[in-house]
Formats: C-alpha cells, sequence, structure tokens
C-alpha cells in the first residue's frame, strides 16, 4: 500500500474550532488548536469561536466561506448527529456543497471523556488533522433524486389504521387499508363504553368505519393480508393476498338465510368465544363491508356435495365455492403500519387458575358482557351459569409489572378500563360487590383521576392495594387470595367472577409479516420507533410510519393522536416533488470489481445486485443507506463509499497517527 | 441396572414404607438402586433456609460421593432431599463463590481405602457433574411410561387419587426445573399412567406446613386440613405424596386434625411409590402400609374396591 501523504492540493480548507461554552473549551486549548492548524497544508483559515451553532457562529462560516473563497470547511465542535445538517446548510447559504463540510468531534470523543487538558488538546488537534485529510479530499455530490408514488398503503383497520386512512385520504392521497379480518373495527369496536366519558365505543367508532369505507380515496381491502413489500421510501411494490371469502361482498345483501341453515356451530372470535356464530356469519351487525363471509376452516366442505344449504338459499346467488386465493400487486409511496395488540394469555396465568376456570375472564370478555350488542345483551352474567354475580373481584396488572415472572412494563390503560368496569357493574348490580386488587392506580390523562375517584366515592368500589397470589374455586364461588399491603394481612375474598385485567402484548398474528418487511421492534415484540421522543411514529426504515397499539399500550385517543400523525407524516412525503436520497452511497467500480459478488450478501438493503451479463455488481442507489458494509468487504477495491474511500481513511489515520 | 439412589435420613426412620415401596418397584422395572458409601443426612431445611454456605457441604459431599463412584445420575423421592441436593448442584454449578468455598472445605476431608483402610485426603472438585432427579422425573424421562405400561400387573381403574407437590418440587423452577410450578402435570400423567383418576384441585401445591409441625402445630394443622378438605370436596379417595414431612402432618396429624375441625371426614395418605408398587405387582406386605395412622389398605385390593366410606 502506497503511503498517503498530505496531499498536495489547490484546496482552499477552513478550520473553525467551537468552545461549546466550557463544554469543549474547558477542557481543550481551543485557541491552541486553531493556532496549531494555520500552518498545517491546505488549511487556509483557522479561527474559533464560542458557539459555533448560534446565529452569529453560522454567520461567521457563510462571511468567512464567501470571503475567503474557502472551498471546503471542518467544524471542529459536537457529534454530526446533532448539528452536521446546521452546518450544511449554512454552508450551502454561502454557495458551498454541503459534502464539503466535514465535522470533527472533539466534543464527545474528546473534551466529555477526558479531563488532562493537554493531552485532550492533543487529540484534539489529531483528530482535526484527520479530517483536513479527508476533506481535501472530499467531492461534491447532488444527492439523489427519486420520484414518489402518491398513495398510502395503512396496515391494519382497528380505530389506528382507520384514522390514519381517513386523514391521508382527506389529504387529498388515495389509500389501500389494508385488513385481515372480515370487518374493518378492530379491538375498539369490541369495547361496550370508553373511559372517562362512558359513550358508547361503537357509537362513536361506526360513523368512522362508514366514512373509511364511503370515501372515494380509501380502497378497502378486508379479508386482506399484506404478503411481501418491496422497494424503497417513495416506490413501494406491495404484494397482497387475497383471501377467499367465498361471498360475492356486491351481491350479499345480508338477508341472513345463509346463516339460518347453516349446520355448523362455531365460537364466535368477537364475542371473545363467549358465544356462538355458524360457519357462515356477518361479524357483528355493523361491520364493514356488510357483508357475510364464509370461513372455509369451519364449513363442512365449500361444496353442494357435503353440504351446499347456504348456496341453495341465497337468492342473491351471492355465495361462491369456487373464490380462490389471489395475489394482488399495488404501488405506493409511504406504508403505515397499525397492527394493533393482543391480550396476555390465560393459559401463561396459572396461579390464576388458567384456562381453568369459566368465571375467570380477561378484561375484553368482560367488554363484550358488558355491551349491548354482546352474548348477554348487556346484562352481567357470569359464564359457567349465566348467572346474575353478587360479587366481582378486578386484578390489575394480570401480567403486567411482573419482572419475575410474567412483563416488565405496564400495560398502561388497565386502571382505567378497570375502573370503568367496576363503576358499570355497579350501575347494573348496585347490589353487588365490586373489589379491585391493584399495586397502583395509575390516572394519568385528562379528567381520568376524577372518573377514578367517582368509582370509589360515588359508586362505592372496594380498593385494596394488594396482589392476588392464586385463585381457587369451592363449589361455584371462586376465592381470591391475596394480600393487603396497607394493612399486612392476607385477604380471602369471595367471588362469583373474576376479570383480569390482563396485559397488552405484541400483536402475534404479524410477527412473520414484521419480520418479512425487518420492521425493528424492541424486546417485547412491539414496533421500535426511530426515536423514542423526537420521531416517535416513525420506522427506521423510510417510508414506514407507525400508529396505535403496535407500538405499545396506549387508549384510543393517544392512539388516533399517533394515526393522525402518522397521516400527516405521509403528507409530509407526498407533499415533496421528488425525495432526495443521500449520496454518500457506495458505488460498485466496474473496472475493478469482480463479480465475487460477497457485497451482495452484506447488503442489508438489497441495493446491490449482479449485473449476470456483463458479472459485475451493480447498485440501486436509492436502496443504499451507506451503511458501508459492502465496502469494508469488498477485497477489489470496487466499493468506495463516496467522501469515505479508502484512500481518504488511510490519509486519515496517518495523519492523526503522524508526530 | 444400577442406579445411584439418595433415600435420606426420614426414610431409613419413620417412613420406610417410602424407601421399601420405592425398592421394590424399581426392581420390578429392572433397576437396582444402589447408595452412595456413606451418604449423611442432606441438611434437609437448613441448607435452603440460611446464607451460609457450610450447609451445602453435606448434599455437595453426597454427590461427590455418587461421581467417584462413577454414577451420573442420582435419584431420590423425599421432597426435601430433592430440593436441597438439586439446588446445592445448581449453585455448584453456577456460583463460582459457592463452588470455590465448598470444594475448599471439602478438600480436607478423609478418604479412607475400603480394603487397606489406610487414610488420605485430597479430593477433586465437585463441579455439579451429577444429574439429580426426582423419581417421577426417571420414570418419565428414563424408564418412559410405555415401559412402565407393559410391566403393569394391577392398574388401579379410576380410583380418584390427588396428587399433592407441597411446596419442594416445584420452586424455584430455575433451579430445580421439574414443571410449571403454577400448572404441573408430572404427578397427574403418573397417576394417569397407573390407572388412576387424577383429582384436579386448587390446593396441590400450598404448603402443608411444613416444619412448623414442631414449633406452631396449629398452623401446620390448619394447613394439612385445608389441602385434604379440598381433595376430598373434588372427589379424591386418597391423597398421594412424594414427601415423609407432608405425610408426616397430613397423615398422622389427622386426629388433630378431625380434633379442631369437626366437619372434616378424614381422608387416606399414600406415597406414589405405593401406588407404583402395587400396580406393578409387589407384595402387599412390602408396600409398609401399617406405617399409615389413616387406613389405607383397602385401597390395595385385587376385587374393585368399594368407594371410600369415611
Amino acid at each position: 500500500m502506497t503511503k498517503p501523504q498530505t496531499k498536495k492540493t489547490d484546496k482552499r480548507v477552513g478550520l473553525f474550532v467551537c468552545h461549546c461554552g466550557v463544554n469543549i473549551a474547558g477542557v481543550v486549548d481551543v485557541e491552541k488548536v486553531a493556532q496549531v492548524m494555520k500552518d498545517y497544508p491546505g488549511v487556509s483559515f483557522s479561527a474559533n469561536y464560542v458557539y459555533m451553532c448560534s446565529d452569529p457562529g453560522q454567520q461567521m462560516i457563510i462571511d468567512t466561506i464567501k470571503e475567503k473563497k474557502l472551498d471546503s470547511i471542518i467544524i471542529a465542535a459536537c457529534s454530526p448527529t446533532l448539528h452536521e445538517k446546521t452546518f450544511q446548510e449554512a454552508a450551502r447559504l454561502a454557495g458551498l456543497n454541503p459534502y464539503q463540510i466535514e465535522i470533527a468531534n472533539i466534543r464527545e470523543q474528546d473534551s466529555w471523556v477526558h479531563t488532562d487538558k493537554d493531552k485532550a488538546t492533543k487529540k484534539a488537534i489529531r483528530i482535526v488533522k484527520g479530517h483536513v485529510e479527508k476533506a481535501i479530499r472530499n467531492e461534491s455530490l447532488e444527492p439523489i433524486k427519486v420520484d414518489v408514488t402518491r398513495r398510502a398503503l395503512v396496515i391494519g383497520g382497528g380505530i389506528s389504521g382507520i384514522q390514519a386512512a381517513l386523514d391521508v385520504a382527506d389529504h387529498g392521497y388515495e389509500v389501500l387499508l389494508v385488513e385481515k379480518n372480515p370487518s374493518i373495527g378492530g379491538k375498539m369496536i369490541q369495547l361496550s363504553e370508553t373511559f372517562p366519558t362512558l359513550d358508547c365505543s361503537q357509537c362513536i367508532m361506526t360513523p368512522k368505519m362508514v366514512e373509511a369505507s364511503r370515501h372515494p380515496r380509501i380502497k378497502l381491502l378486508t379479508y386482506h393480508e399484506v404478503e411481501s413489500v418491496s422497494g424503497f421510501v417513495g416506490n413501494f411494490k406491495v404484494r397482497i393476498k387475497r383471501k377467499p371469502r367465498y361471498v360475492d361482498a356486491t351481491l350479499c345483501n345480508l338477508c341472513g338465510e345463509c346463516e339460518k341453515v347453516c349446520p355448523q356451530v362455531v365460537p364466535d372470535e368477537f364475542n371473545m368465544g363467549l358465544s356462538f356464530r355458524k360457519a357462515v356469519y356477518l361479524p357483528f351487525p355493523q361491520a364493514v363491508p356488510g357483508t357475510y363471509t364464509l370461513d372455509a376452516a369451519n364449513c363442512l366442505g365449500l361444496s353442494p356435495v357435503r353440504c351446499g344449504k347456504c348456496k341453495d338459499v341465497c337468492d342473491k346467488k351471492a355465495i361462491d365455492y369456487d373464490m380462490k386465493e389471489k395475489i394482488i400487486e399495488e404501488d405506493v409511496g409511504g406504508i403505515i403500519i397499525a397492527t394493533g395488540y393482543d391480550l396476555y394469555t390465560m393459559q401463561a396465568l396459572g396461579e390464576y387458575g388458567g384456562e381453568k376456570y369459566e368465571d375467570v375472564i380477561n378484561g375484553l370478555e368482560f367488554e363484550r358482557i358488558l355491551s349491548a350488542s354482546g352474548p348477554t345483551g348487556g346484562v352481567i352474567r357470569r359464564p359457567s351459569d349465566g348467572q346474575v354475580p353478587k360479587s366481582i373481584v378486578f386484578v390489575q396488572c394480570s401480567g403486567s409489572r411482573d419482572t419475575e415472572k410474567h412483563l416488565p412494563y405496564c400495560s398502561k390503560i388497565c386502571c382505567m378500563y378497570t375502573a370503568k368496569h367496576s363503576m358499570l357493574y355497579k350501575h347494573r348490580v348496585p347490589d353487588g360487590q365490586a373489589t379491585v386488587f391493584y399495586i397502583d392506580v395509575r390516572t394519568g390523562g385528562k379528567a381520568f383521576d376524577e372518573f377514578y375517584q367517582r368509582t370509589v366515592e360515588e359508586d362505592k368500589v372496594l380498593y385494596i392495594r394488594g396482589k392476588v397470589s392464586k385463585i381457587i374455586k369451592e363449589g361455584d364461588t371462586l376465592i381470591v387470595w391475596g394480600v393487603d399491603t396497607l394493612t399486612g394481612k392476607k385477604v380471602e375474598i369471595e367471588a362469583d367472577m373474576v376479570v383480569l385485567a390482563m396485559a397488552m402484548v405484541k400483536a402475534d398474528g404479524v410477527q412473520d409479516l414484521l419480520k418479512r418487511l425487518k420492521i425493528s421492534t424492541d424486546i417485547h415484540g412491539f414496533l421500535a420507533e426511530a426515536h423514542p421522543k423526537l420521531r416517535p411514529v416513525e420506522s427506521l426504515n423510510a417510508g414506514f410510519f407507525l400508529a396505535g397499539c403496535a407500538l405499545g399500550p396506549k387508549d384510543i385517543p393517544e392512539a388516533v393522536s399517533q394515526a393522525s400523525a402518522a397521516a400527516a407524516k405521509i403528507g409530509d412525503l407526498f407533499s415533496q416533488k421528488e425525495l432526495s436520497h443521500e449520496p454518500t452511497v457506495v458505488p460498485a467500480d466496474d473496472e475493478k470489481c469482480s463479480g465475487c459478488a460477497i457485497c451482495i450478501t452484506m447488503c442489508p438493503y438489497g441495493a446491490r445486485s449482479m449485473d449476470k451479463e456483463r458479472g459485475v455488481v451493480v447498485v440501486n442507489e436509492v436502496l443504499c443507506e451507506g451503511c458501508g458494509a459492502c465496502a469494508a468487504a469488498c477485497p477489489c477495491g470496487a466499493a468506495q463509499q463516496r467522501n469515505q474511500t479508502d484512500e481518504q481513511i488511510f490519509a486519515m489515520v496517518s495523519a492523526m497517527l503522524r508526530e | 441396572m444400577k442406579i445411584h439412589y439418595y433415600p435420606g435420613c426420614t426414610l431409613k426412620e419413620k417412613t420406610t414404607a417410602l424407601d421399601l415401596s420405592t425398592r421394590e418397584a424399581m426392581l420390578r422395572l429392572d433397576v437396582e438402586l444402589v447408595e452412595p458409601e456413606g451418604w449423611s443426612c442432606c441438611g434437609a431445611e437448613y441448607p435452603l433456609t440460611e446464607e451460609k454456605i457450610i450447609g451445602l457441604a453435606a448434599p455437595a459431599r453426597v454427590m461427590r460421593q455418587v461421581r467417584d463412584e462413577g454414577g451420573d445420575v442420582l435419584i431420590t423421592t423425599c421432597s426435601f432431599c430433592y430440593a436441597v441436593l438439586k439446588r446445592t448442584n445448581y449453585a455448584l454449578k453456577n456460583d463460582a463463590l459457592k463452588h470455590k468455598r465448598i470444594n475448599a472445605f471439602l478438600k480436607d476431608d478423609i478418604k479412607i481405602n475400603p480394603l487397606t483402610k489406610e487414610k488420605t485426603t485430597g479430593f477433586e472438585d465437585y463441579n455439579g457433574e451429577v444429574k439429580v432427579l426426582h423419581l417421577l422425573e426417571y420414570l418419565r424421562d428414563y424408564v418412559g411410561p410405555p415401559k412402565i405400561k407393559s410391566r403393569l400387573k394391577r392398574p388401579f381403574p379410576g380410583l380418584k387419587i390427588a396428587p399433592y407437590y407441597g411446596c419442594r418440587l416445584l420452586r424455584p423452577q430455575k433451579e430445580l426445573g421439574l414443571d410449571e410450578p403454577d400448572n404441573p402435570h408430572i404427578f397427574e400423567e403418573f397417576l394417569e399412567l397407573m390407572g388412576c383418576t387424577a383429582v384436579d384441585y386448587p390446593f396441590k401445591q400450598e404448603c402443608c406446613g411444613s416444619y412448623l409441625s414442631v414449633s406452631l402445630p396449629e398452623a401446620a394443622t390448619e394447613a394439612s386440613y385445608r389441602i385434604l378438605r379440598a381433595a376430598r370436596m373434588n372427589g379424591a379417595q386418597a391423597v398421594a405424596v412424594t414427601c415423609p414431612l407432608c405425610f408426616y402432618n397430613m397423615d398422622k396429624r389427622q386426629d388433630a386434625i378431625r380434633e379442631s375441625f369437626l366437619d372434616f371426614g378424614g381422608l387416606p395418605v399414600l406415597f406414589f411409590t405405593q401406588i407404583l408398587a402395587w400396580a406393578l405387582g409387589v407384595d402387599k406386605s412390602a408396600l409398609g402400609l401399617a406405617e399409615h395412622a389413616v387406613p389405607a389398605a383397602h385401597l390395595f385390593e385385587d376385587k374393585p374396591r368399594a368407594e371410600v366410606t369415611l
């Protein structure tokens, strides 16, 4: 390897050393750094200033670039993740190509981690020298321009997905709303009344569902599943599987004759298995789209030979046993993932009876029991024998906040819905006893605490601070063993029914899809935000936006806000004439490429492929994220990252190590 | 086949029924149980309750002996012995400090040559090489249900038995790993294999009162009463146990239970090995039924048994 020497250059490099108040200047002698670097080959200007990122600091950069006719500048300051964009913009204003800007990090990598002023100053000088070598080899680059397909895909038709789709459509863009179940509505449509105002969930949600189905710019794809997504931000190709419904939605008039004759009875998912439906069914009366669906898994055989009763009675000839699964392909520019959540399973809570006791139910089951359209018509009856329970114990944090055995996080909404459950129970069974076991009552939210106080004070729900250790059954009665941690006493409470405020967990059914989309998740399987505070509805994968409980437990207003935020982000994306992509990508040099294809296997973004005819690698620069994995792996030096070439890196290393 | 077996001291004294029925049953499954040379008490409750390392020395020494005799598996039936041995083994494998200190202590043990009676020292460190198994585990994983089934001479058709795990078999799960602590099934599977009907009842993992039997007998009486009552309420004709102390609290203490709780009707308590032995054809005289305070002999009849009337 040739030893990179300080390059003879015509380039005029300017250096600006930032004090960052005392953040840098307290440990690094910034004046000395500027002084020493004045004479370094290639450096035409060198200065220091207290806050380079301030307005005067930036003005100084702009003026100096013009005055001294600089064609590359180095800012020795904080990490480039903070202010690289700021300084690139300043350079652009001065007429300098933004890719001629170098950030030398002398704060996080120097002043913040050292105390010896002398050594830290020497280190700062070495860091800056390296960047001078890089700067004089930097090229001017232009962002790569890409067209945008102004059409969005929303995955998941719960309240988040519906809200996101409506907002994007109202922004003026087309939306595909994909839902895997026969109807949109998600979990919210199963709820009875919503805290803290007790408005009926169906009453406030069905208008949105109808609006989504009637909106001229929303294409509703229920009973569909996303198979795969290829392409890149602005230009995705989506493959969507249409599951055969065996009922032609355009013909079905909801007369219900098919349901009457169907001999197959199965548990009803919408009522959480607390009632039954037929194999051909309408999920719930307000289902959107309003059509029956024939569930092939439970049908006797989709054939007139086996049964065929439903087909015989259908006047509209809507039932079609020959309907086939179909894959459709669509082009979209941005994707919103709103795939929701599931509840922690009963089986996981063996100490609470697992699935053994019929009258130990989860919160969503209780919602159905409370609902006027539910299995009991809104009368509170327990599942085992249909009796009205005279005593109900509510167990908060069932599975949540248990670092040893279950899930360490708080499921956030359970305190409020348990207050609501116990209140609604007391309204309907005034002489009944409602007891709540809690660890803390967390009521952060508008009018939330007032609601909880009402539950305790007006509706006389008994709150016991403590955990339930075990639930046992004696005869028809459940006995709840717990501890009252305020008195330190063990308590045993007889109950006719127990409602577990079950932890919210990742939705199981979409985990494969998320893997295929390479969407990152946190340790609990919830979607990971690009930044937990500042980019809360964006995925790290460009063009993907996130909303609702797929990100983590949250209540309805918060889910709706996120949905609108994600839709606004789609609006941002689609309002651009064209998209810019960072030009610091890694092309493949035809002359040097040996066609070994190692770089293809290294690329996590699928940006590199083999040109079979020419035997060399070709790069889709729009897909390349500039991670450099290929550049490091390439044995021929054919993969050189722009403005991060091997030559630049070696020159930086020697400049830094040279005495 | 010879397998190492740790009876524990109670089985040699108070509850020979458990020891005897275990040996007889295993012989019928072609397993001869051999005791490690010079075994001592495992320490029972004490090694588990105190954060002192010295308590772990005795069980570690037993397991080292098994290893030095060429054994890789050690079976035990008593729940306490099982918990002590297995947890000690776990500590030796996973806790470097305990490993170091126990072995430093045990190194000075004196070895006696059985032939020459010559005394030497210098044992190799014991690193948890022996696998400690409860007999239920050994039957399930090593002998296997098909073989056991093929040897059954007198299965118990429909006898309703309530399996009682107690507190020591299942927890802590990370260290013992026998079964799920809140939803165990190994005992039920064993009983079903014997032809019994396993009775499900909520007290199968609740403590019987354990050593409170000595210091606070009323507490043990009440705890045992609740277990037996729940088993009866769910239709059990007997309770099956693995632990001599559970047996003591629930069988020998039944007179006291009846005195304190007038509604209690009584229920025989069996060792699971008595069920196994009888089903495999062992003679009734080898079941140690005379040790029972509550008569249980009527459950072991060739003729169909009458419903339990107590």
